[in-house]
């Protein structure tokens, strides 16, 4: 009765731990036929690359998903982000990106605008190009 | 007797069995009528439910919506989502455009100080507004943009002064290139570009002394107005940029530098260029780079006197989460061509180091200038003095957009009129 348990317990956590890492996988995905190279994504999203060949490339943010992203693509916290635009927007007259809520919110958005990448918290089924996994 | 006393006990049973007979009847009569007035006030209970039940019926009836009702809901729903739908693709373009369909955004910065000296005036003290800086670049296109920042300023007579400090119109072919004509600040260096006459995003309380922007004591061509080439293109691990520009030569009025923003009556220019290298994953977060322009300077002491001024110079700029390490250094080579003397030559630098700490980030900077001051380009210059100044300061970011800095600052004036003195300030700076 106690392995049974103990077995029991120890799937339960396992399960958990699995569902944390779900939780936190990040795919970057582009609106559709939009094939920008991963290597890409953070002169993306800093604003120092706007164009990919000739399409005018649209970052969006999903402040749901944005602590990983910062995380673990751009490296960088909340502050510097905001503090690298405030000063990118000001030197070079470029907005940030548009700001999401949630996944939906930043799915329906690459979905219908040309030339926009973002981030997401899970996998999207269809109707966008998955450019990477983190 | 015994005969009389069986009639009379019959008599009595007879009575007896009339009476309780009797009873009986009437107490069977009785009990039909109750039975009687319970069926009508039961007929009546039903008919008044029937009655109730009805009503309801009614009622319910009342409520629920014809068919006709029902359809029409049913289109306002659809015309709802419809317009929800067509709100947030509005909403949506306008945010992929930075906010062009629904107007033009406007940013600023603004600060407010308090000190022994005011930042940029030495001879005034106490508590002063710095700034109010508007900033405006709405977006026209996918490759036409567009900046403005106009900026309010109060100068030592307290008065407010309105002043355009860049007004670019560009257009960008790509990431690599993008064309900028106007006002815009001179590309040399690292800080004249990489900060602004908002407060709020340089680390430091004021930008280094000789780099102050024209009108505040600074020495160095800070704006320019004429065309502008800019871009970068990355490589295997960094990037390269670059920026080429052409514009008109200044002038000195009135002992400050005047960009000529209305144009030149004569064909004096400022050309020049910088170029950069970005690190990429092995250094991340530092540039490197030199810069150099060369501008034909007239004033307002000499009708037709022109100075040509040389400047060249090499800076670094590390940036990171946790530090913010910068370092200029500039040489003038500077010629009166008017009469033909041999160059002067000048220099001017600074070094600054901040560190990213989780509360508040410290910064030291020291700055240097020695300025020759048989150059015409300094001498005409009220601020054109030689100096050197050590700081000490500390910034707190309160929140995202506004932060608290402290400075002290030993300043001396090594030549003209020789002076020393200390400066200790606070400043708190914000943008929106």
């Amino acid at each position: 009765m106690q392995r049974i348990f103990a077995l029991w317990t120890f799937s339960l956590l396992l399960t958990g731990i699995s569902s944390a890492t779900v939780a936190d996988d990040l795919y970057l995905a582009c609106h559709e036929g939009v094939l920008l190279p991963t290597a890409d994504v953070r002169d993306v999203f800093l604003g120092e690359k706007q164009f990919l060949n000739t399409i005018r490339l649209v970052p969006v943010d999903n402040v749901a998903a944005q602590p990983a992203f910062l995380e673990k693509v751009l490296k960088m916290n909340g502050m510097k982000y905001a503090t690298t635009w405030a000063k990118k927007s000001f030197r070079d007259g470029i907005n940030p990106p548009a700001v999401m809520a949630n996944d939906d919110a930043a799915l329906e958005f690459i979905r219908r605008t040309p030339g926009s990448c973002g981030y997401l918290g899970v996998e999207p089924l269809s109707g966008v190009t998955v450019i990477g996994k983190f | 007797m015994r005969r009389q006393w069986r009639i009379a006990a019959a008599w009595t049973l007879c009575a007896i069995g009339t009476q309780c007979m009797a009873a009986t009847a009437v107490a069977a009569e009785s009990q039909d009528d109750r039975v009687t007035a319970l069926e009508e006030k039961l007929n009546r209970s039903l008919k008044l439910i029937e009655q109730l039940a009805a009503r309801v019926r009614e009622l319910e009836a009342q409520r629920a919506p014809t068919p006709a009702v029902a359809e029409s809901s049913q289109q306002s729903q659809q015309r709802l989502e419809s317009v929800e739908q067509q709100l947030t693709q509005l909403v949506d373009a306008s945010a992929a455009r930075g906010g062009g369909g629904t107007g033009v955004p406007l940013h600023g910065f603004a600060d407010v100080g308090i000190g022994n000296h005011t930042a940029d005036e030495p001879g005034l003290k106490g508590a002063n507004v710095g700034a109010l800086d508007i900033f405006l670049n709405p977006q026209l296109g996918e490759h036409t943009r567009s900046l403005f920042e106009l900026t309010f300023e109060v100068d030592e007579e307290g008065q407010v002064a309105p002043d355009l400090e860049r007004a670019q119109l560009g257009y960008q072919f790509s990431d690599a290139a993008t064309v900028w004509i106007g006002r815009f600040h001179t590309p040399f260096g690292y800080y004249n570009t990489a900060f602004h006459h908002g407060q709020e995003i340089a680390t430091s309380l004021r930008r280094p002394r000789f780099l102050l922007f024209e009108d505040q004591g600074g020495v160095m061509p800070n704006h320019t107005v004429g065309a502008w080439l800019t871009g970068a293109e990355r490589l295997a691990d960094g990037k390269v940029t670059y920026d080429l520009f052409l514009g008109n030569g200044q002038a000195i009025s009135g002992g400050s530098i005047d960009p000529r923003s209305g144009g030149v009556s004569h064909g004096s220019t400022i050309y020049g260029g910088n170029f950069g290298y970005v690190f990429g994953e092995t250094l991340n977060g530092l540039k490197l780079g030199v810069s150099a322009f060369r501008s034909r300077i007239s004033d307002d002491e000499q009708m037709g006197r022109i100075t040509q001024v040389d400047n060249a110079g090499v800076y670094f700029a590390y940036d990171t989460d946790r530090f913010e390490y910068l370092g200029e250094y500039y040489r003038f080579n500077d010629r009166n061509l008017a009469d033909g003397s041999p160059a002067h030559r000048s220099n001017a630098g600074f070094l600054q180091l901040g560190w990213r700490l989780p509360l508040a980030t410290p910064y030291v900077r020291y700055e240097r200038a020695a300025l020759d001051q048989s150059d015409n380009y300094f001498a005409l210059q009220t601020s054109g003095v030689s100096y050197y100044r050590a700081a000490l300061g500390l910034r707190f970011d309160l929140d995202v957009k506004s932060a608290l800095k402290f400075e002290i600052a030993r300043t001396k004036n090594t030549d003209r009129l020789i002076d020393q003195w200390t400066d200790a300030m606070l400043d708190y700076a914000i943008r929106f």
